[in-house]
């Protein structure tokens, strides 16, 4: 009720409302390819959203892997040094280098194929 | 999808990121957005570009749309903001390039409306405030209700039935306007 009374107050117009309503009145404008553009703009936003993880993980990969591995040779020189005594029961239960990077691929391959999935 | 509601198309691109949704959006409203752009810019080019960065915007934000009121008064308020973000920007350009001595470039981006080829229209809207003339815009162009209005600025609905009286006093002040015509 009071929006139907609000409305009809706003429809009581004088001549000067009417005035400025015929000059602000224009012919709609033609899309001509505006929607489609800005819908490409995003859709480009959206790609490179969807790549930049992937993209950086892969790169990071790149880089860290030459340092992990020596990281990773030094700590098993460092377990081929200590007393033979230690050494047999810590490789026994330390896992492998082949095993570890194995292991970091497929968490990083299952990973990258969930992301895909979501999106 | 064209017979869908507008609340239904924000759903389906709040849920499924659909292009396709928000691009039935943008068909539908784009002819208000660009006209409230370029009404408040009184340039056709940077009104458009600033059009396309509202709609940009607006799918950054759509989640924030509450669906209380209508979307395109939630548009023209995303719309109105990109624009004072843009002059601000304009300005802060301006100054700079006016320590480095390039004024004459400044006046070359200026948003006022000076040319001779101006309309009534374009020399009404220029004695007015950017609120007042967004505010005019919304109703006399877009034909937004004084509530649609009020939520769109954030401001209750009876400062934007003042700013519209203000806004018409200052419109009949200036060019001399007598009671129920054109003068």
């Amino acid at each position: 009720m009071t929006s139907k009374i609000i409305n009809m107050a706003e429809r009581i117009k004088d001549e000067q409302d009417r005035l400025l309503e015929s000059m602000f009145e224009s012919a709609p404008i033609a899309d001509n390819g505006f929607s489609t553009q800005i819908v490409r703009r995003i859709r480009r936003k959206l790609w490179i959203r969807r790549i930049t993880l992937p993209a950086a993980a892969i790169l990071g990969g790149l880089i860290a892997f030459q340092p992990v591995v020596g990281f990773l040779k030094s700590i098993f020189q460092l377990l081929s040094s200590l007393p033979v005594e230690v050494v047999p029961s810590l490789e026994s239960s330390l896992p492998s280098l082949q095993l570890i990077v194995t292991g970091a691929l497929i968490l990083f391959v299952l990973m990258f194929s969930l992301s895909m999935l979501e999106d | 999808m064209t017979t869908c509601e507008d609340s239904q198309l924000v759903a389906r691109v709040v849920s499924t990121q659909d292009t396709d949704a928000f691009g039935e959006l943008i068909r539908r409203h784009q002819s208000h957005v660009r006209n409230f752009l370029r009404k408040l810019t009184g340039d056709f080019t940077t009104a458009d570009d600033l059009a396309q960065d509202c709609f940009i915007h607006a799918w950054d934000k759509l989640l924030t749309f509450s669906g209380r009121g209508s979307f395109i008064g939630w548009l023209l308020k995303i719309a109105y903001t990109t624009f004072l973000q843009s002059k601000r920007k304009s300005k802060r350009y301006g100054e700079i390039l006016d320590q480095v001595g390039h004024a004459n470039e400044v006046n070359d981006r200026s948003y006022t409306v000076e040319s001779d080829e101006v309309g009534d229209l374009d020399r009404f809207l220029a004695v007015l405030t950017d609120e007042e003339r967004a505010i005019m815009v919304m109703s006399y162009a877009c034909g937004l209700s004084h509530r649609e209005i009020g939520e769109s600025m954030a401001m209750p609905v009876g400062t934007v039935k003042s700013v519209i009286f203000r806004g018409k006093e200052k419109i009949r002040t200036s060019f001399d306007i007598k009671d129920h015509q054109h003068g």
